[in-house]
């Protein structure tokens, strides 16, 4: 009974939480729990249709045009790095592969930067395009051998993520001074360009990713055990595998297409996941996408709140993340058996 | 339903090296039937190309009446075939009960039903393993292990089972309850095919008995006990002592006799003779 309030508390109640509290911090201004349920009220009144009481000021603006968006597309995001994270671990049966060890950041990254210099294609879309195109020439490399291997994903992932870093510094140095530097802010992360048509964007993608990923969510412990496991009770673990491995692209993309690299996320929330809730996937699904958005929230709010500029989002999370993982790995909490 | 193993002219290589070589052989249905053979000899090969897990062979390999290569996994109101692997790493620390239920991820499209856990509770209470339920399976020994694999395979009701050295690492109370399982799925109407290394333990449980010796399939059905011990000392390269025990054939490898083997081979019977006079 404990368990299952901590449980409700820590999957449902704490990210509604955050998510209203992060609407009180900002670099411009903080405002009281008081004044955003009476902003809240107003607001929520526009729509019922009682038009008389109209406050239209600087923190409205501030706080449905800037805060909100950004707060939605961070949970959306935080989300979706985690989930993917927990997928290719499961699948891949390695709890030290990422989102972006298939490629998809570097492809993403090279992606956003050739929209920038040869404007053909949106920034956004281009990163999306190439993130998936990077997943599958790893995927392409790796079945391209006798045999389709853990280690010879991985190492395909590797490969391929050099080649298009290659390419993208290649881009850097051809580029002139403001476009680089454009450049190197989008590959650092940039929840502070959030906007309602990025929630937009990235609405669709993910929700339709996750929801895959709910219904699918208990397969994942047996892909978790082994291909021949899943042949021996009858089931191909092929499908499944190219199910969930597009799944995690797809919000992958989505998710760096919005808001840029965000590294060491998606390796790192799994395994909080696994130590809170244990590693069974029918739970660690909702986990990851609970815990994900609200722990991407807190760490944006510190962002925001802590210095008088903003630090880059992925410069925080790698910051937090890695002594947080070495005190993980010290503590030997991080679920696996190697 | 027909699930019977009928394998015609089956040839397997791995480049130049042959594992397999014209195997002609027929399992029946119903039975429990043992593989036999040295470490090497083809038996896992010809295990994992019954189980499906390798295609690239020659020749037919007929269970009931599809051809094994072209067999879907996955597909529904086939036959159900599970299997027992040799080696199995975890990395996630799973408990008891979730590897089970991951045995009927062919039964639910989604999410496992009440119907899935009751088979898995029913499953554990079998093998007196409900204490182990929530244990993470990475904690448990080998022995424990190997039975809640079998357990998850089994949970699937398996119509033909494949069991590949499932006695390995287990203590002499679970070899017995994985061997006397075994055989009663098979008074339940499983057909089941094991590969073992003990030809005791074989003849103790088993109905029907393969010997693989020079890439070929041997039947030992119909052979009277001393050629059986003959075809067993060839393929061993050991000089055996065949006795009768529980009415059931026993094979010992006889004391003293640890030269080499085809030095010993012709003087075996004496040394048998020998051997049965030093015994009171």
């Amino acid at each position: 009974m404990i368990h299952q309030l901590k449980k409700l508390f820590l999957l449902v109640v704490l990210p509604l939480l955050v998510l209203l509290l992060s609407l009180l911090v900002g670099s411009s201004q903080n405002i009281g729990f008081v004044e955003l349920c009476q902003r809240i009220g107003l607001k929520v009144g526009i729509y019922i249709g009682d038009h008389n009481t109209v406050l239209k000021d600087n923190m409205d603006t501030i706080l449905w045009q800037v805060r909100l968006p950004r707060i939605l597309l961070t949970f959306m995001v935080g989300a979706a790095l985690a989930s993917s994270g927990g997928i290719l671990q499961a699948i891949f049966r390695n709890p030290i592969v990422d989102p972006f060890t298939l490629g998809i950041s570097s492809g993403s990254a090279f992606g956003a930067a050739l929209a920038m210099l040869f404007p053909l294609l949106s920034v956004n879309l281009s990163a999306f395009l190439f993130g998936v195109c990077a997943v599958g020439l790893t995927y392409f490399v790796s079945n391209a051998g006798l045999k389709t291997s853990i280690i010879g994903m991985v190492l395909a992932g590797m490969v391929i993520s050099g080649v298009f870093t290659a390419m993208l510094t290649l881009l850097q140095y051809i580029s002139d001074p403001y476009k680089l530097q454009a450049i190197v802010q989008w590959t650092m992360g940039n929840l502070h360009t959030a906007s309602w048509s990025k929630v937009q964007q990235a609405f669709l993608p993910i929700t339709i990713g996750l929801g895959i990923l709910i219904l699918l969510r208990w397969k994942l412990n047996l892909l978790a055990l082994g291909d021949q496991e899943a042949i021996a009770v009858g089931v191909n673990p092929k499908i499944l595998k190219l199910v969930f491995i597009a799944v995690a692209t797809l919000i992958t993309a989505s998710a760096v297409a919005a808001v840029g690299v965000i590294s060491l996320f998606g390796l790192i929330v799994p395994h909080i996941s696994r130590m809170i809730f244990g590693p069974n996937n029918n739970i660690i699904v909702w986990a990851n996408i609970s815990i994900g958005g609200t722990f991407l929230l807190l760490i944006d709010d510190f962002s925001r709140a802590v210095m008088p500029f903003e630090i880059p989002i992925g410069v925080f999370t790698m910051i937090i993340g890695a002594p947080l993982f070495i005190y993980l790995m010290r503590r030997n909490e991080i679920n696996w058996n190697s | 339903m027909n699930n019977s193993i009928h394998i015609k002219k089956l040839s397997f290589a791995y480049g130049k090296d042959v594992i397999l070589n014209d195997v002609n052989m027929s399992f029946p249905e119903g039975k429990l039937s043992v593989i036999l053979g040295r470490n090497g000899s083809g038996k896992s090969t010809l295990f994992n190309i019954i189980a499906g897990l390798e295609k690239k062979y020659n020749g037919s390999v007929l269970i009931g009446e599809t051809e094994r290569r072209d067999w879907k996994v996955g597909r529904a109101n086939s036959l159900k075939l599970g299997f027992l692997n040799q080696f199995h790493q975890t990395t996630f620390p799973f408990s008891v009960v979730d590897v089970i239920l991951t045995g009927r991820a062919s039964f639910s499209r989604f999410s496992p039903n009440k119907e899935d856990f009751e088979a898995v509770e029913q499953i554990l209470d079998r093998f007196n393993l409900t204490h182990l339920k929530d244990k993470p399976y990475t904690s448990l020994s080998g022995g424990e292990r190997q039975l809640v694999l079998l357990c998850r395979v089994l949970v699937q009701q398996p119509d033909l089972l494949l069991l590949d050295e499932p006695t390995n690492h287990l203590d002499l109370k679970y070899q017995i309850a994985v061997l006397q399982t075994a055989k009663e799925l098979v008074k339940e109407g499983t057909t089941v095919l094991c590969v073992m290394h003990d030809p005791n333990m074989a003849y103790l449980f088993g109905d029907q008995f393969y010997l693989m010796k020079d890439n070929r399939l041997v039947d030992l059905h119909g052979l009277e006990r001393e050629q059986v011990r003959e075809l067993l000392e060839q393929t061993y390269q050991l000089p055996l002592i065949s006795l009768e025990n529980q009415k059931k054939w026993m094979f010992v490898p006889m004391l003293g006799a640890d030269r080499a083997f085809d030095t010993i081979a012709g003087s075996a019977h004496n040394a048998e003779a020998k051997i049965e006079m030093n015994t009171p």
